[in-house]
């Protein structure tokens, strides 16, 4: 088996299932979910495998190749997953609207062109698939109009700058090194100089950033993941910003080098160490935005910039334990947050669009599964023990006390209680408590909606309590890049300074639970009363809406709102609006008369005469 | 060893919870010229309202319960009580820190289920509280896991046995000092007893509960205020030991093969410890009105915060 075949698979399988559509809706849905569940097996069969360059196409005199190794089988796997539950989640969701065989042709070509950038052996392939996942994720943002329109707008248009950044980089190193394999390149940096490897990182972070979304870079996001449908929003957020993350390891670790990424400047003003900041400030000022929303998956894409904050301020921070939990905090987020949205497309779903959370309530007892997942992916979101995420945070936050770095410590662990309180706003004014009359009536999501959603709570809480599974990947991945390898078993990490032990905490919570539930069992059972049947303390329960979720930390808002505006956004909107104003006067020259453009030509070689007759250049 | 401890642990730290609060409402009482209820009223409150009749708003309004009762047994079982220490070697405070969450979430999922009013404002207030307090919690927290180099409680009581409080050592006084200011706030008293505020929201968060949800609540309460104060003696006040003369003690009765007597010894200095601190956070409960949520915020993010900030600098500086 090659590594072609996967790419010849996802690929044509997009465009089959688009001609596919053409015939029978039906069959098309079946062909989408067989393509990406191939995909998984075949990945999945490669486990443990690296293979070498692989050539497979001349371009521009350029020989291309693929390669796989554990970091992008890694990314792989991730990526097929996320990509045939969304898939099989979109079957329901996207039924009966327009423009449903582009829908999932653009689906396909996204996991397609995000498992060709992993696959890249070099850098012209993985600019191609990069400028491809670009410009599908731009079609796909804008799938619903009207706002999404310029929602997409704005992603590609920061998407652009970010791809023209990178190109420069490539260039660069082109002209540099001779060659664009990823392992020659790695081969011949160590000679260049430091100079040369800052600017090369800060062309990279820019590309990858824009991406990945990290603070100065991230004002497209919240647009984009919230404008987007549903099950394209758990791709976007769930793997496809973690391409940046992938794009800054290969950078960081596998190109230039931990050694030399380590070293570069000095001081205070370490590169690693202001990336590691940027990270820092990723988590705080997004997590606390994303408090003021209202908006159920603006909410949950403000906390995508926060999350990604976590990652990067893990994999910059460059020890092997900060790093492991870094790279798996990529995959913890990709199921949280992907469970988080299609929790938000199964509402959206049920009740025609709405996820104003002000509007909702009470919908526990009418989709209950639904509601198990929202809850299981926020307590992951947050780190509660027993959910993946708390692995992840748990090693970032240890490396970062051990090594003496309290403060980025601080922010990374004050960024928990923002979600904290943002996830139980959530969870409180989406399901919990009273139930509007007008949807008195809804049902529970279908079964294709609520496959997706078990399989996400499953994974969660399994590698919660059995982190060691996905740990050791991770941790072949660490020490490729010349990290020391971790004390890994099934339950956690073994080591002197604080060990973890996952499935002593499992054991001791639900013999706690059971006890509990014994000595509540023990009393008198409870009488179940209508949802308006409250003490109210003396005064009148109105029927309708009688709860308390508008304005849900209302005093908290008071005091931080005035700090938390997003003045980058208005800023670049400032500059945008410069630029426009700057072409529209360039556009005036352009008159569509003749005379003057006889005008214009006459004067440039007016011009030039002038020049040489002056300084006579040529 | 570790059986018995985990068996008898959390029982212990009801017992001392419950204690206290019978406790509290007598000094409460003398304060008031009044003479109060005996110091076993709650145990008897609890045994009544297992039997009283409770209404019930949903599954996850009985489900919140347990899992915040559940989660601070857990904890419990976490903090060293003196020189016993079940279970607290599988992730150090890290662990301690995220399973403090669930008591607060999982109240709020139970109170959420309510669809009152006075629940939600009073979940809302218990959130913002927190959020107010964990600032500077989380300063004094680093500063003492950085100054120690560890992440794990019992190697920082432990270490304290031989450089003595860290109450007392000058590095970490100003965190000490910080710590000591939030502590009414995270045991929610006056002033910050904003959560419950019985004139204003009708005890918030608990209004909708009776019969056996209010006697839960209740033995939760009764296992916080134990965990508050006992992370704050094992962090600061040295846990279970009283200096160097207890571990010349302790290796004299270990050779005579009393180990178990070292141990219950150091359990009732763990107990004596938390006495004093406990009386101390009711005193200032006694003379206090209730503060507002913003005047509480606020309070919280300036003092203590600044002098826990202080001291994270200073320990980072003799850290170097």
């Amino acid at each position: 088996m090659s590594l072609q075949l996967i790419l010849i698979i996802a690929f044509s399988g997009a465009f089959i299932t688009y001609l596919l559509g053409k015939l029978s809706h039906r069959v098309r849905d079946y062909f989408a979910v067989l393509v990406s569940c191939a995909l998984v097996v075949i990945i999945a069969l490669f486990y443990g495998k690296s293979v070498g360059k692989t050539f497979y196409l001349v371009f521009l005199d350029l020989p291309l190749f693929l390669e796989l190794n554990t970091l992008s089988w890694f990314f792989a796997i991730t990526i097929a997953v996320m990509g045939v539950l969304s898939i099989i989640f979109s079957l329901s969701y996207i039924k009966g609207k327009e423009r449903t065989d582009f829908y999932y042709l653009m689906m396909l070509l996204v996991n397609a062109s995000m498992l060709g950038i992993v696959l890249s052996g070099d850098l012209v392939s993985f600019y191609i698939f990069w400028e491809i996942m670009s410009w599908s994720t731009f079609l796909l943002i804008s799938y619903n109009r009207g706002p999404a329109l310029a929602a997409g707008m704005k992603y590609i248009i920061m998407s652009v700058i970010g791809s023209a950044a990178m190109l420069i980089g490539i260039l660069s190193l082109y002209t540099t090194c001779g060659t664009l394999i990823i392992s020659e390149i790695a081969v011949n940096i160590t000679s260049a100089s430091s100079g040369y490897i800052l600017f090369i990182l800060i062309s990279f972070v820019i590309g990858f950033g824009i991406k990945s979304a990290i603070v100065p870079l991230h004002t497209w996001l919240p647009y984009a993941h919230s404008e987007a449908p549903s099950p394209f929003s758990a791709v976007l957020s769930g793997i496809l910003i973690k391409m940046g993350t992938y794009g800054f390891l290969l950078i960081m670790y596998v190109v230039i080098g931990l050694k030399a990424f380590l070293e570069l400047g000095s001081g205070l003003l370490n590169f690693h160490y202001i990336l590691c900041w940027l990270g820092a400030i990723t988590i705080v000022i997004p997590t606390f935005i994303a408090l003021l929303q209202n908006d159920a998956k603006k909410l949950l894409a403000w906390h995508s910039i926060g999350q990604i904050g976590y990652i990067i301020l893990g994999i910059s921070f460059g020890m092997s334990l900060s790093v492991a939990g870094g790279i798996f905090h990529i995959f913890n987020h990709a199921t949280f947050k992907a469970l988080l949205f299609l929790t938000v497309g199964a509402v959206e779903y049920r009740t025609n669009g709405v996820r104003d959370l002000n509007s909702l309530g009470g919908l526990i007892k009418k989709m209950p599964v639904v509601f198990i997942g929202a809850l299981v992916g926020a307590f992951g979101l947050i780190g509660i023990p027993l959910t993946n995420g708390f692995v992840s945070k748990w090693l970032i936050y240890k490396s970062l006390i051990l090594q003496g770095q309290p403060f980025l410590a601080f922010f990374a662990l004050i960024g928990t209680w923002g979600t904290i309180l943002s996830l139980y706003k959530f969870l409180h004014n989406i399901f919990l408590g009273q139930l509007p009359e007008k949807y008195k009536n809804i049902k529970k999501a279908p079964f294709s909606m609520q496959f997706p959603i078990i399989i996400f709570s499953l994974i969660i809480i399994l590698f919660g309590i059995l982190p060691g599974i996905p740990l050791r990947v991770v941790n072949t991945i660490v020490t490729s890049f010349g990290f020391e390898s971790l004390n890994v078993n099934l339950w956690g990490i073994a080591s002197e300074t604080g060990a973890l032990n996952t499935v002593n905490i499992f054991a001791a919570i639900i013999v706690a639970g059971i006890i509990v539930w014994l000595i509540f069992k023990a009393g008198r059972k409870a009488v179940s009363v209508a949802q308006d049947d409250n003490y109210a303390a003396g005064a009148y329960v109105p029927p309708d809406k009688y709860h308390y979720t508008v304005d849900f930390y209302n005093p908290l808002y008071r005091m931080i709102s005035p700090f938390l505006r997003d003045f980058v956004d208005k800023f670049y909107t400032k500059l945008a609006g410069w630029t426009r104003n700057l072409c529209s006067g360039v556009r005036r020259l352009y008159t569509g008369d003749v005379g003057n453009y006889v005008i214009y030509i006459v004067l440039f070689l007016a011009l030039l005469i002038f020049i040489q007759l002056n300084w006579s250049i040529w | 060893m570790n059986i018995i401890g985990i068996v008898l642990f959390p029982p212990i730290a009801f017992v001392i919870g419950i204690f206290f609060i019978g406790l509290s409402r007598r000094i409460m009482a003398r304060i008031q010229w009044r003479y109060g209820p005996p110091i076993i009223q709650p145990i008897i409150d609890i045994i009544k309202l297992f039997s009283q009749r409770s209404v019930s708003h949903g599954i996850i309004f009985g489900l919140g319960i347990i899992l915040s009762l559940a989660g601070s047994i857990v904890v419990v079982l976490f903090l060293p009580l003196g020189k016993i220490c079940p279970i607290s070697n599988s992730g150090g405070l890290l662990v301690i820190f995220y399973l403090m969450l669930l008591m607060p979430l999982g109240a709020a999922l139970s109170g959420g289920e309510a669809a009152n009013p006075n629940t939600s404002i009073g979940i809302s207030r218990k959130l913002i509280l927190a959020l107010g307090y964990e600032v500077p919690l989380l300063l004094i927290l680093l500063a003492v896991m950085t100054y120690y180099k560890t992440i794990s409680i019992i190697e920082i009581v432990t270490i304290q046995q031989s450089m003595g409080w860290s109450l007392v050592s000058l590095p970490l006084l100003l965190s000490g000092i910080a710590y000591l200011f939030i502590l009414p706030a995270i045991m929610g008293v006056r002033p910050f007893e904003l959560i419950k505020a019985p004139q204003e929201i009708s005890s918030g968060p608990i209004v909708e509960y009776g019969g056996n949800f209010l006697a839960l609540t209740t033995i939760e309460h009764a296992l916080s205020l134990f965990i508050g104060i006992a992370l704050f003696v094992n962090l600061f006040l040295g846990g279970g030991g009283i200096g160097s003369i207890s571990l010349q003690l302790e290796s004299l009765l270990t050779s005579a093969g009393l180990g178990c007597i070292v141990s219950f010894l150091t359990g009732i200095v763990f107990f004596i410890k938390m006495l004093v601190v406990f009386v101390i956070v009711i005193l200032i409960n006694a003379v206090y009105p209730r503060l507002r949520v913003e005047q509480a915020i606020k309070y919280l993010w300036k003092w203590p915060t600044l002098f826990a900030f202080i001291g994270l600098v200073i320990v980072l500086i003799i850290r170097r």
